[in-house]
């Protein structure tokens, strides 16, 4: 399946350009886009965090075998939540994430590599929900869930062969 | 596939239930939503969802009322509510009226994953067994069996070990897939849903394997900008898998004993006391018996990781299953590289069978996916393989006993990087043995 790597203007080109190349098999790099449409109407005041709901909303529809995924900046949450990596609609092919969590708290240039690691998962974690997959009981596997930043650290940026598997074709 | 744990959001705010949804989606349930009490129960009939995740606070029938009569129309039901700060008093009400538990808004969502995971593993215990097992054998090629045979045996002593909470030492050659078994502990183990937290504990130095473990907290050395959690609280309600044990510093030792008693840790730098509690596992090719004897591993650490140990044949000591692997990574490498390759010549069998595999599975692994690589038709030949000499046209029967244990020699050699002790074990001689064979083939250390 292919991939539209949409990015608001916020996300340094150096992240985008290493997500786009590290996507993991099957996905292949389509193509990498600025996002242009506002989201400041996902904005919550009371908050300060963006409505991933709401961003996602706004992540237009792709043709068939494609997948979009965009990546912000903004803090996400989905009401009830205190926050959110990223939401994606299931089969859908559209998904939103953001690096605002992903970040370790050091600013090194290992913390750097670590951040690239943790997006390289993160997006193929998103982009396997967009494809149809759900979370995967195999631990390392991109599919699994976390929920602390750290716990991302012990996943690898790929599918799992079952979860490989469960990719539809095209 | 089981059929997924089937949930139901009963809450009067349409934005907050759809946003749920996704995300109780993206987990793999079957996620239903109701925006009235009257809707829930009317749902509740039709569809029989396993859990339902309640507001308390909704215009007409409250979260209570609906509380109360799932309890008597569907009492097996799960019911969790969902309540502001507010109205924490009202929730403890609500658990003496029967709810499982709640959850205070907005929810971090580990907390949230947790209670409904924990909810709904009362309904897929079976099922889910079954189908993880399915999907961790297609998974696991080092565990790949001709059946029968030592592997075996294996694969019985994790089914016996893995629903316990007993440590586990697994001892092997490299290669053999020791963290594949660590793996499969965990993942046949009650904590499954837990997480799997891994450290490679030969690779680390002193005070980065500490913080590695333990955490640290902002300031605790320099450079430790931010707070950091280690790998043993990440692996709270999991599987600790500590591999290459036999590495570890005697300090660190008497550290990792101490969370071991203790069940908490603390992060470097830091006095707050975090409990921790897991299963672990740990492995190592060293012979920790001897390591012990030497001084160089503490016996009350050894004791307390050693209960039960299980110890992964080489591969050469499961002839059968070498076809059957080969086999494996055959298909696997074929389709990733997009090549019509079948099968192997009986040239290249017989060589496989020969090769004495001293890189274990990992080794078979790595010389077959070279040889697609390398070949051009539709059958793996002798020749595509690394060890049947430099050249090309050999076939492993051309070779003299001598040269094959020539070549063999040098391999192990470089391997360990000619540290003969280490290639004398690995080879199963003494060390003089191969001083005189090294000798006899004028095998030279660089
Ligand atoms: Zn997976
Ligand atoms: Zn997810």
């Amino acid at each position: 399946m292919k991939v539209r790597l949409l990015h608001t203007r916020d996300v340094s080109p150096g992240h985008v350009r290493s997500a786009f190349s590290g996507l993991a098999p099957p996905l292949v790099p389509g193509e990498a886009l600025p996002f242009r449409a506002s989201l400041s109407s996902a904005y919550d005041r009371s908050r300060a965090q963006y409505d991933a709901f709401s961003v996602l909303e706004a992540v237009p529809e792709p043709e068939a075998g494609w997948l979009n995924l965009l990546l912000v900046e903004a803090d996400l949450f989905v009401p009830a939540l205190t926050y959110v990596f990223g939401l994606s609609h299931v089969g859908g092919r559209r998904g939103v994430l953001s690096l605002a969590r992903l970040k370790p708290p050091e600013e090194s240039a290992v913390s750097e590599e670590l951040l690239l690691r943790r997006l390289a998962i993160e997006v193929a974690h998103e982009l396997g929900h967009a494809a149809g997959l759900v979370h995967c009981a195999v631990g390392d596997c991109a599919m699994h869930r976390s929920l602390w930043p750290e716990s991302i650290d012990l996943k690898n940026p790929a599918y799992c062969l079952s979860c490989r598997a469960l990719f539809p074709e095209g | 596939m089981s059929a997924p744990v089937k949930l139901m959001i009963v809450d009067d705010e349409p934005h907050l239930r759809s946003s749920l949804t996704f995300w109780f989606k993206e987990e793999g349930y079957d996620v239903l939503s109701a925006g009235s009490g009257r809707e829930a129960l009317a749902t509740l009939l039709r569809e029989a969802p396993q859990i339902l995740l309640v507001d308390i606070k909704m215009p007409g029938m409250d979260g209570l009322e609906v509380l109360r009569k799932v309890r008597e129309t569907a009492p097996e039901t799960t019911v969790i509510i969902m309540t502001a700060y507010a109205s924490v008093e009202t929730a403890i009400q609500a658990l003496k009226d029967g709810a499982y538990d709640y959850i205070v808004k907005p929810f971090d969502p580990e907390a949230i994953s947790r209670l409904v995971k924990k909810a709904a593993e009362r309904y897929t215990l079976l099922s889910e067994n079954r189908e993880l097992k399915a999907r961790l054998e297609a998974a696991e090629p080092a565990l790949v069996t001709a059946g029968g045979g030592p592997m075996a045996k294996v694969l019985e002593l994790v089914d016996q070990v893995a629903p316990t909470d007993t440590s586990v030492l697994v001892t092997g050659e490299s290669g053999t897939g020791k963290e594949l078994v660590a793996r499969l502990i965990h993942a046949r183990s009650p904590r499954r849903f837990g997480p799997l937290s891994v450290v490679n504990c030969g690779a680390l130095s002193e005070g980065v394997l500490e913080s590695e473990l333990f955490g640290h907290e902002k300031g605790a050395f320099t450079g430790a900008v931010g707070r950091r959690r280690g790998k043993v609280e990440l692996a709270h309600e999991g599987t600790l898998f500590l591999d290459e044990i036999g590495d570890v510093p005697p300090k660190v030792q008497v550290d990792l004993l101490r969370v071991l008693q203790e069940k908490q840790v603390v992060r470097v730098g830091g006095n707050q006391t975090i409990p921790v509690d897991f299963r672990l596992v740990t492995a190592t090719h060293r012979d920790l018996e001897d390591e012990v004897a030497a001084g160089r591993f503490r016996q009350d650490f050894f004791f307390r990781i050693h209960v039960f140990a299980i110890e992964l044949p080489s591969l050469r000591d499961r002839p059968a299953d070498i076809p059957v692997l080969a086999q494996h990574f055959l298909a696997r490498f074929a389709s990733a590289m997009n090549r019509r390759i079948g099968g192997f010549s009986p040239g290249a069998l017989a060589a496989m069978a020969d090769y004495p595999w001293p890189g274990n599975v990992r080794e078979l692994q790595n010389a077959i996916e070279r040889a697609v690589v390398l070949c051009k038709g539709d059958t793996i030949e002798a020749a595509h393989f690394p060890f049947t000499t430099n050249g090309h046209a050999a076939a492993a029967t051309s070779l003299t006993l001598a040269s094959a244990e020539e070549a063999h020699i040098r391999k192990v050699l470089a391997t360990m990087s000619f540290n003969v002790a280490q290639a004398a074990r690995a080879l199963e001689i003494d060390r003089v043995t191969l001083y005189n064979k090294m000798r006899k083939y004028g095998i030279d250390r660089p």
